[in-house]
Order: structure tokens, then sequence, then C-alpha cells
């Protein structure tokens, strides 16, 4: 995938085939993290209990939103239009802000679901399917995040990878 | 759905609730995880605080260095305000009452 022009707040990304698809699975898995992943504080707090619950609460409407967005880009017919190699896709800031969060919300799932090791798990013999499956994810996960981060710091220039 | 992260003493609620908690006795704390990326963690404090990328790259490099990084020191209502978004982002953050 790679930046091809950025104006003002909108990004257009050039990508194959294969990315293309890779990255409709990606957001087609969200969300993977529950709400009751996070907790306010590790300390004691007024009303801890009433404030944890009015943090699951949100998190969990926020990821609401996020769902009803990524259905909506997925089902978008002008969103990626086809090209010789590929696709073309042209994203607002916005739109890469909740795409970083549903991507990165993915990449945390994989990790929870592969007990949440200290170090990045390497593909060895014996290793499970699933936990290849979640390690592939983890890791393109990452792939698209770091596209996305590039592009909206200006780190990388359009046109390079 | 899991929920590994509680423990007991979420049971314990402190039901003070007073004016001292108008004050910015109140720290928002980002910890270590061995998953969420530099650049990624960077790019939520510049957009959450507003930070320049320097001061952003700063605090991530001491989430990862030390093992935790003293973001701000804000009333309970603002830090929850942080905490929230911070944690929107899938960041490990909390609050914690400044014991000072």
């Amino acid at each position: 995938m790679k930046l091809i022009r950025a104006e003002q707040d909108q990004f257009e990304f050039e990508m194959r085939f294969g990315e293309q698809a890779r990255m409709r699975q990606l957001l087609q898995r969200y969300p993977l993290v529950p709400a009751s992943h996070h907790r306010l504080s590790r300390g004691k707090i007024p009303k801890r209990a009433e404030n944890q619950q009015l943090l699951e609460e949100a998190l969990q409407s926020q990821r609401e939103e996020h769902r009803k967005q990524v259905e909506s880009l997925l089902n978008e017919p002008q969103r990626f239009v086809q090209i010789e190699r590929g696709y073309r896709a042209t994203f607002s800031r916005g739109e890469i802000e909740w795409l970083l969060q549903v991507l990165n919300d993915v990449r945390i799932g994989s990790w929870l679901a592969l007990g949440a090791p200290e170090e990045h798990p390497e593909l060895k013999p014996g290793i499970s399917a699933k936990a290849v499956l979640h390690l592939a994810t983890m890791d393109l996960a990452a792939f698209f995040e770091m596209r996305f981060l590039s592009a909206v710091s200006g780190d990388l220039p359009p046109g390079q990878e | 759905m899991s929920s590994h992260f509680r423990d007991t003493t979420l049971e314990q609620d402190e039901q003070t609730g007073s004016s001292t908690d108008l004050e910015p006795g109140y720290l928002v704390i980002c910890w270590n995880d061995p998953v969420n990326l530099m650049q990624y963690v960077t790019h939520v404090f510049q957009v959450v605080f507003g930070w320049e990328r320097k001061k952003a790259e700063k605090k991530m490099l001491e989430v990862h260095n030390d093992g935790k990084s003293l973001l701000t020191r804000e009333s309970l209502e603002k830090a929850e305000f942080y905490v929230h978004q911070l944690q929107k982002y899938n960041l490990h953050a909390t609050l914690e009452k400044n014991a000072k």
C-alpha cells in the first residue's frame, strides 16, 4: 500500500489486490477487544465501580459507532476504485483516525487471544493454526497502521514505499 | 466478555466525592505494554493532548524505557476524560490519586 497523494486532509493510497482483500478481512474482524479489558484505575478513586461502569459503557458505545463506520466503508461502492494493479482509495484524516483505532483493536484483540505474551511470538513447528491466524492478523494490522501513520505524520512523502 | 484486569479492590469504593476532586490531584499514567507500536503511541499522545511530536515522543520513550509515564495531573473529571480518550485507542492508561 503506497501513499499516492496527500492534499489538505485527504490521503489517496494505491494498494494491490491482495492488500485490499487483507484490509477488508481485518476490518471485518472488528471489534475484538472487550470493553471490560480496560480499567480506569489501579488505586482507590471516588465511586470507582460507578466510574468503571461509565468507562465500559463509553467504550462499548464507541465500538458500536466504529462498527457502523466500518460496515458503511466496506459497502461504499466508490471507495475502492479498481486500477490495473489493484485499487486506489482516498481517506480523510478523520477516517484514518478511526481506522487506526479499529486496526489497533484488531491487533490488540489478536494479541489477547494469543495469551498476551510479553515477547512477539514466533512461528515455529507445532504452533496451532489459530495462533498462526492471530499472529498474521497482528502483523497485518501493524502494516496498515504504519502506512496510515506515515501518511498523516508526513514521514513518507507521496509516491515512496 | 473477558474481565481479567478486574481485581478485588474494584469493590472497595471510596465514596468521598469531596471538593478535592476538582483540584488537580489526579495523575494520568500510561503504562508500557509489549504490543502497541511506538509510532502509534506517539501519534495518540499528539492527538489526545495536542502535544508537539517532540514532546509526544519523549513521553512515549518514558513509557517504553521506564514502564510508565506520568502524562498529566488534572481534576478527577478531566483525568477521567483523558483516560477514556487513551483507552479508546487501546493504550494502557489509568488515573491515580496523587499521594503527595
